[in-house]
């Protein structure tokens, strides 16, 4: 997996950002921003592409008519954090935070009306600092939050009309989007039932049962490990290794945590209470990945996140380092990428039909690579060998062939959002 | 020596890497100085062989990917020569309009001044299997290296397929320079390995000062210069013998990382040190006096009767009157890779670099050093040799009478 440790994207500089040149400057020392989602009305939209001081990635294509960013300030005192302006119109809107003398009070959230959810916020301002976020903002009523202040929750609002996402002109992106979202919503039920599986034969002390369904039930989270790293601690819950991020023994109680417990430590005690604590976190996944709306931009960027994640953690045997059934979820990572692909063909052929070919060929090399390790049933039945008999040259010829379909995958992007 | 670009090695072009639509002499990016001067990426030899050594390196050893074709391996060699030509005139390799795309240059290099970089490109004898369809533009005089004395070469950083040295006086724009290549290349070729290297270890014009290397002593001193434009035509430049017409003009580039065992050698006495290379430490003179450039008299006696220049000295035994003459340009840096986990010892040394006529040189003088006193203190744990073409005129490419 990606961990939310690792998986924030550097913030993209866009070609263009005038408005914002002294004002980088000015923050350079700022504490980090984290800004955990863009708000497109009440959709549920995708941190992975937004970006502090970024435009969001959820945006794609649906750059507001002005054009124009418009600054608020928020004064962090004893007091609270009234923004100023407390009402907008709709575009990209750049908060700036400064800590004048709250001590009690560090952070600054913007969250839904109802409080429920945070869509980008600046924690660790003591007194004298100042940091921020930028985003686009559809209009709607929002809440700034400060947590320790007299009064925590003010009113902002957001005024004009509802600006739709261009790509839904585009017949093919809607139609890929959708069947995204479907395939989505089949990955996330497969996993609930697949796990479920695998937690029956942990219940009946079955533990060789067990290893031989813990790759199958893995396979369904690698295809679409992406979305679920919407939502960050759940994707930790749930596939968090020890080191990344979790480091908590408490909190260790996903995948990992129970194929640490079986191939390291030989063990099925206390894997029935992790198992079933699993499948109720993928059944909350599978509520919110029913509701969630996605776009061409966070399907192109999760194809190269899926394929960067076989670079990283897939080619060094880091993520499945107690079992070894490292290659059938080097493989779902890749079917989860070509899924993508796939899906944006009919609008890619006429958009980049080159990138197109360059993307299948180099998808076409890591299969073949991919091909030498299978075998039958082969390694707790994963139709490959065992992830640790592949040895340094053959893991950086992998490696190579997979860079490079990431590299090309990273074209993907521009060409849905343009 | 380079049309234009010799021994001063420069243009007078300021050169910084400016973001597109900014004004390099914009106070913002940086104060135009020294710094800003550019090496020409055309003329008739590469860059970065006869240019004066810059201060730091980063060469890349790559191997081209399995799967990759020869047609493949030409375009990426002609995109590749547009890249260098932007990175040498202190441009970004190209233009960030979208802000949906990943960044085309990687950035790090933006506001620097361009530091007088030069990429150079060299082929491995690899490159010539039957891969690409080049085993008949092999010269002949490119082969592996024999083996060799006082070397224990680790396979992670012996031979490559390509090379790409990129010199400049800021480690930021010659890593950026390998970096963005490597990039660009990404499902063509890969990294074999890469040596980032600190201090220049040679001169290679009259006009620079001796730097020295991690054994404390000068390096370099009788190192070919530039402006020796007969001794680069005898030793350096490939002519009129080699079999493959497309390396006149070209030379050889033979990479080995030395290993310097720095904790013993600091634990050697002076006069000893002093032995073991044949010079004074401080001075650079020869062991038989004079100043830095007296040229040493092997011949001459000391006080006990012994050679004054002792017989297993470095200098004696490298020197090309012990060695029929023999002579190459040596354009090396002092490297460290950090702590050895093993024993917890400096891991570094020379990256050594030379470029040569032929490989034959190299290889006689190394056998002559196999009674080198040094070798007690060194180690070769790298090695590697590449053909590196001519230089480019405008509107040429790399490859282009390669590939024919």
């Amino acid at each position: 997996m990606r961990t939310h440790g690792n998986s924030t994207r550097y913030s993209a500089i866009p070609a263009a950002q005038p408005t914002r040149g002294p004002r980088q400057a000015r923050r350079r020392f700022a504490p980090p921003v984290i800004v955990l989602a863009a708000v497109t009305g009440l959709a549920l939209a995708s941190a992975g592409c937004s970006s502090a001081h970024g435009s969001s990635g959820s945006q794609a294509g649906q750059e507001s008519g002005s054009g124009k960013t418009t600054a608020v300030a928020i004064d962090l005192t004893p007091r609270g954090c009234a923004p100023r302006p407390a009402s907008v119109p709709a575009g990209e809107v750049d908060f700036t935070i400064t800590n004048k003398n709250a001590g009690a009070v560090s952070e600054a959230e913007l969250r839904t009306s109802d409080l429920s959810k945070i869509l980008a916020e600046q924690e660790n301002l003591t007194p004298g600092l100042s940091g921020g976020f930028s985003l686009d903002i559809q209009p709607g009523s929002y809440k700034i939050n400060c947590p320790g202040a007299a009064q925590q929750h003010w009113t902002f609002t957001v005024t004009g009309k509802q600006v739709g996402p261009s790509w839904q002109s585009s017949t093919q992106l809607a139609a890929a989007v959708r069947s995204y979202s479907a395939y989505v919503n089949q990955n996330t039920a497969g996993l609930v039932a697949r796990t479920q599986a695998f937690c029956r034969a942990i219940d009946a002390g079955n533990m060789s049962q067990a290893e031989v369904l813990y790759p199958k039930a893995r396979i369904y989270y690698e295809r679409i490990e992406p979305v679920a790293e919407i939502w960050g601690s759940l994707d930790t819950d749930i596939d968090g290794r020890w080191e990344n991020p979790v480091t908590v023994a408490s909190q260790f109680i996903g995948f990992h945590r129970i194929e640490q417990l079986i191939w390291d430590d030989n063990t099925l005690t206390g894997t029935p209470k992790l198992c079933s604590g699993l499948v109720a976190n993928e059944r909350q996944l599978l509520t919110l990945v029913r509701s969630a709306q996605y776009n061409p931009l966070e399907m192109a960027s999760g194809a190269t996140d899926l394929i960067n994640e076989a670079a990283t953690s897939k080619i060094t045997g880091e993520e499945e380092r107690y079992s070894n059934t490292d290659f059938p979820v080097f493989q779902a990572n890749v079917d989860g990428a070509m899924e993508v692909v796939s899906l944006l063909r009919p609008y890619l052929t006429h958009k980049d039909p080159a990138l197109l070919t360059q993307i299948s060929k180099r998808a076409a090399a890591v299969m073949a690579l991919l091909a030498k390790y299978k075998a039958s049933p082969g390694y707790d039945d994963t139709g490959y060998v065992e992830y640790s008999t592949v040895l340094h040259p053959q893991r950086r010829q992998l490696s190579a062939a997979v860079n490079a379909l990431a590299e090309s995958l990273s074209g993907l992007s521009v060409q849905v959002s343009t | 020596m380079l049309a234009g670009a010799g021994a001063a090695g420069a243009g007078v072009v300021a050169g910084f890497f400016a973001r597109p639509g900014t004004n390099p002499g914009d106070p913002a990016g940086g104060v135009v100085g020294d710094s800003g001067v550019t090496v020409p990426f055309y003329g008739p030899h590469q860059a970065g062989i006869a240019t004066a050594a810059q201060d730091r390196l980063a060469f890349g050893s790559l191997n081209v990917v399995v799967g990759a074709t020869r047609a493949d391996l030409r375009d990426l060699l002609r995109a590749w020569t547009t890249a260098a030509a932007s990175m040498a005139a202190g441009k970004l390799v190209g233009e960030d309009t979208r802000p949906y795309a990943p960044p085309v240059d990687t950035g790090e290099a933006i506001g620097s001044p361009v530091s007088q970089l030069t990429i150079t490109l060299g082929y491995g004898p690899s490159l010539f299997d039957h891969r690409f369809g080049l085993a008949d533009r092999k010269p002949s005089a490119l082969g592996q290296l024999p083996a060799l004395p006082n070397e224990d070469l680790d396979p992670g950083y012996t031979g490559g397929d390509l090379c790409i040295q990129a010199c400049a006086d800021d480690p930021l724009v010659a890593f950026h320079a390998v970096r963005n290549l490597a990039r660009i290349g990404m499902g063509v070729v890969e990294h074999n390995w890469m040596e980032l290297g600190f201090g220049r270890t040679s001169t290679t014009t009259t006009s620079q000062a001796t730097p020295r290397n991690l054994l404390g002593f000068k390096d370099g001193t009788r190192n070919i210069k530039a402006e020796e434009k007969a001794l680069m035509d005898d030793w350096v430049w490939v002519g009129g013998e080699t079999d493959q017409p497309w390396l006149r003009g070209g030379s050889y580039l033979i990479a080995r990382k030395i290993r310097i065992f720095v904790e013993n050698w600091d634990r050697d006495y002076l006069k000893d040190q002093q032995n073991v290379i044949g010079r004074a430490k401080v001075s650079g003179a020869p062991l038989t006096g004079g100043g830095e450039f007296t040229a040493p008299d092997f011949a001459a006696s000391g006080s006990d009767d012994q050679p004054a220049i002792p017989a297993n000295a470095h200098i004696r035994l490298a020197s090309f009157e012990h060695n029929g003459g023999t002579r190459i340009l040596r354009r090396g840096y002092s490297f460290t890779d950090g702590i050895d986990p093993q024993t917890g010892t400096l891991l570094g040394g020379l990256f050594f670099i030379a470029f040569m006529k032929s490989p034959a040189q190299f290889i006689r003088l190394q056998q002559s050093l196999a009674a080198d006193a040094l070798n007690e203190y060194i180690q070769h744990t790298g090695s590697a040799v590449f053909a590196c073409p001519p230089g480019l005129h405008s509107g040429q490419r790399w490859g282009d009478t390669l590939f024919t």
